[in-house]
C-alpha cells in the first residue's frame, strides 16, 4: 500500500492502494484513476477531502483519530458502468465530527450501489457523524444506497439522507421558466450536485460533466 | 399584449378541470389583477401561461403579441418575454443564484459581458435591499419568505420581461420591504412602458403601491366580475360571495 502524508493543500491522482495521513489542517482533492482501496488517517483539526471519479469501484476507510476533528468528504462520481462504492467511517476520537455527501451520477442503464458505514464505538462521546447519499440516474438505472450509523452511545449528533431518482421535474420548469435550455438547466443541476469546491484543477472531470 | 381565449385547463394527470372557458385580454403597458379564493386556480393560470407540464389546454388558446404560445415550450416562452414571480419559488441546491443568472441571461441575449452583468446585479441588490452574499447562495436555499420574493423581483430586473405575473408578491414581505419592492417594479414599469402586468394578490395593500387598470374576480373557473380597483376594496370589505353571478364579466379589450 502506497503511504502519503499530508501537511498541507493537495492536488493528487490515484492509481494505486493508498493510506493517507493528514498531519495538518487541509484541502485535498484526489482524482481516482483505478478501482482501490483508500485508507484516511485524520490527525487534525479540520480537513475537507473532495474526491473524483468517472467509472471507478472505489473502497474507503475515514479513521477519525484526533479529537474534535472536522473532517467534510464529498466524493463525486459520475458512471456508465456498474460500480460499487464502500466507506466506511470509525470515529476513534470523542467530539470528532465526519459529514459525508456522496453524490454519484447514473448515466446509462447501470447499477450503482453505495454501502455507507458510520461506526461510534461507546467510549467516543459527543461525536457528529452526518451522511448524505444521493444517486441521480439519467436513464433507468438500478441504484442501492446502504446507509448504516452504528451507535453505542446516546449523546451522538447523526444524521443520513439517501435519495434515489431523477432531477426534480419542477426544479425543470423553474430553470426553464427563465429561459434556460433543458440541457443548460441539466448541466447547471449536474454542476451543482457534483462540484462543491473550484473546479480549477478537475477540467477531466468537468469535461465528463458536459458530456452527460 | 397577452390575449386568453376561452380556455379549458385540466391537470394532466387526472384530468381534474380547473380552469372552463376562461378569458382575459391584457393589453401592453396595463396592469390588471386576479383576486380570487384559495384554490380555485390563479397559480394554476400563471403556470398554464409558461406552459407547465402538469396542465393542459384542451379548448382555447393564449395568444402573446399575438401569436399562439401553445405549442411553445416553457423556455421558449421565457425567452419571448413572459415572466412569473413565483408564489413558492424553489431551493435549488447548489446551484448559484448569480451563476444561475448569468446562464438565463446568455441564453437570452448571447454574449454576457461580465463585468457589466455582475454590475447590474450588485445594482439590483442594493435597490431591493439584499445582502450581496445571497448571490452567491444556492438559488433561495435557506432565503426567508420575503427573501424568497425578492429575489424573484432581482431576477426580473436583470432578465427584464414584457410580460409579467406577480403570483402573491406581497405575501412574504413585511410591509417596508413590499412598499421597497414595488418601487422597484415601477421604476422598471417606467423604464420599460409597455411592459404588461398581472397581480394575483388576496389584499388591496399593494395596488396602494402599483396602481392597476382593472381588476378581475375569478370564481368558478371564470372571470366573474371587473372593475377598477374600488372592486378590491369590496373584496376586502365583503369577500367573495357577495359577488352577483348574474353579470357577466366583460372583456377588457
Ligand atoms: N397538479 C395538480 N394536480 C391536481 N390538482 C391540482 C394540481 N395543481 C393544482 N391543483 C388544484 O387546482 C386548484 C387550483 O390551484 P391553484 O394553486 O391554482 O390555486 P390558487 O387560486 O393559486 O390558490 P391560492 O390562493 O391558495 O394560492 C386547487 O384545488 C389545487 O389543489
Ligand atoms: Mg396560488
Amino acid at each position: 500500500m502506497n503511504r502519503i502524508l499530508i501537511d498541507k493543500d493537495q492536488f493528487i491522482a490515484l492509481k494505486k492502494d493508498s493510506e493517507l495521513t493528514i498531519k495538518n489542517d487541509s484541502v485535498l482533492t484526489l482524482v481516482i484513476e483505478e478501482n482501490i482501496d483508500l485508507v484516511f488517517n485524520i490527525e487534525k483539526v479540520k480537513t475537507d477531502i473532495y474526491v473524483y471519479a468517472v467509472d471507478k469501484s472505489l473502497s474507503v476507510t475515514i479513521n477519525a483519530n484526533k479529537e474534535k476533528s472536522i473532517c467534510n468528504f464529498y466524493y463525486s462520481n459520475i458512471n456508465y458502468d456498474d460500480n460499487k462504492y464502500q466507506i466506511n467511517v470509525y470515529h476513534k476520537a470523542p467530539k470528532s465530527e465526519v459529514n459525508l455527501y456522496n453524490h454519484g451520477v447514473n448515466v446509462e442503464n447501470n447499477k450503482l450501489l453505495y454501502d455507507v458505514t458510520s461506526k461510534v464505538p461507546k467510549d467516543n462521546k459527543e461525536c457528529i457523524t452526518n451522511q448524505d447519499n444521493r444517486i441521480i440516474n439519467i436513464k433507468d438505472g438500478k441504484s442501492t444506497i446502504r446507509p448504516i450509523l452504528l451507535i453505542d452511545n446516546y449523546d451522538i449528533s447523526s444524521s443520513h439522507s439517501a435519495y434515489i431518482g431523477k432531477f426534480d421535474d419542477d426544479v425543470m420548469f423553474y430553470l426553464t421558466s427563465r429561459g434556460i435550455s433543458v440541457s443548460k438547466a441539466y448541466e447547471l443541476l449536474l454542476k451543482g450536485f457534483l462540484v462543491h469546491a473550484d473546479p480549477e484543477g478537475i477540467t477531466e472531470f468537468m469535461d465528463e460533466l458536459s458530456k452527460i | 399584449m397577452l390575449e386568453i381565449k376561452n380556455i379549458t385547463v385540466k391537470t394532466t394527470d387526472d384530468n381534474k378541470l380547473i380552469l372552463d372557458k376562461f378569458s382575459l385580454t391584457i393589453p401592453k403597458g396595463e396592469i390588471h389583477v386576479i383576486m380570487g379564493p384559495n384554490g380555485v386556480g390563479k397559480s394554476t393560470l400563471s403556470k398554464v401561461i409558461m406552459g407547465n407540464y402538469k396542465y393542459k389546454v384542451t379548448k382555447g388558446d393564449i395568444l402573446f403579441k399575438k401569436k399562439s404560445i401553445l405549442d411553445k415550450s416553457t423556455e421558449e416562452r421565457a425567452k419571448l418575454g413572459l415572466f412569473v414571480t413565483m408564489q413558492d419559488p424553489m431551493a435549488i441546491d447548489g446551484v448559484k443564484l448569480s451563476e444561475f443568472l448569468k446562464t438565463a441571461l446568455r441564453e437570452k441575449e448571447g454574449d454576457v459581458n461580465l463585468y457589466d452583468f455582475i454590475n447590474s446585479l450588485d445594482d439590483a441588490a442594493h435597490d431591493l435591499k439584499m445582502d450581496p452574499s445571497m448571490l452567491h447562495r444556492s438559488l433561495n436555499k435557506s432565503f426567508s419568505g420575503g427573501e424568497r420574493k425578492k429575489s424573484e423581483v432581482l431576477q426580473l430586473k436583470v432578465l427584464k420581461p414584457e410580460f409579467i405575473i406577480l403570483d402573491e408578491l406581497d405575501s412574504g414581505l413585511d410591509i417596508d420591504s413590499l412598499k421597497l419592492v414595488c418601487k422597484n417594479i415601477n421604476d422598471y414599469l417606467k423604464e420599460n412602458s409597455d411592459t404588461a402586468v398581472l397581480i394575483i394578490t388576496h389584499y388591496p395593500r399593494i395596488l396602494e403601491y402599483i396602481k392597476p387598470d382593472r381588476v378581475h374576480i375569478l370564481l368558478d373557473g371564470q372571470i366573474k366580475k371587473s372593475g377598477d380597483r374600488k372592486l378590491a376594496e369590496e373584496i376586502e370589505s365583503s369577500g367573495y360571495l357577495s359577488i352577483n353571478e348574474v353579470e357577466e364579466a366583460k372583456n377588457y379589450e
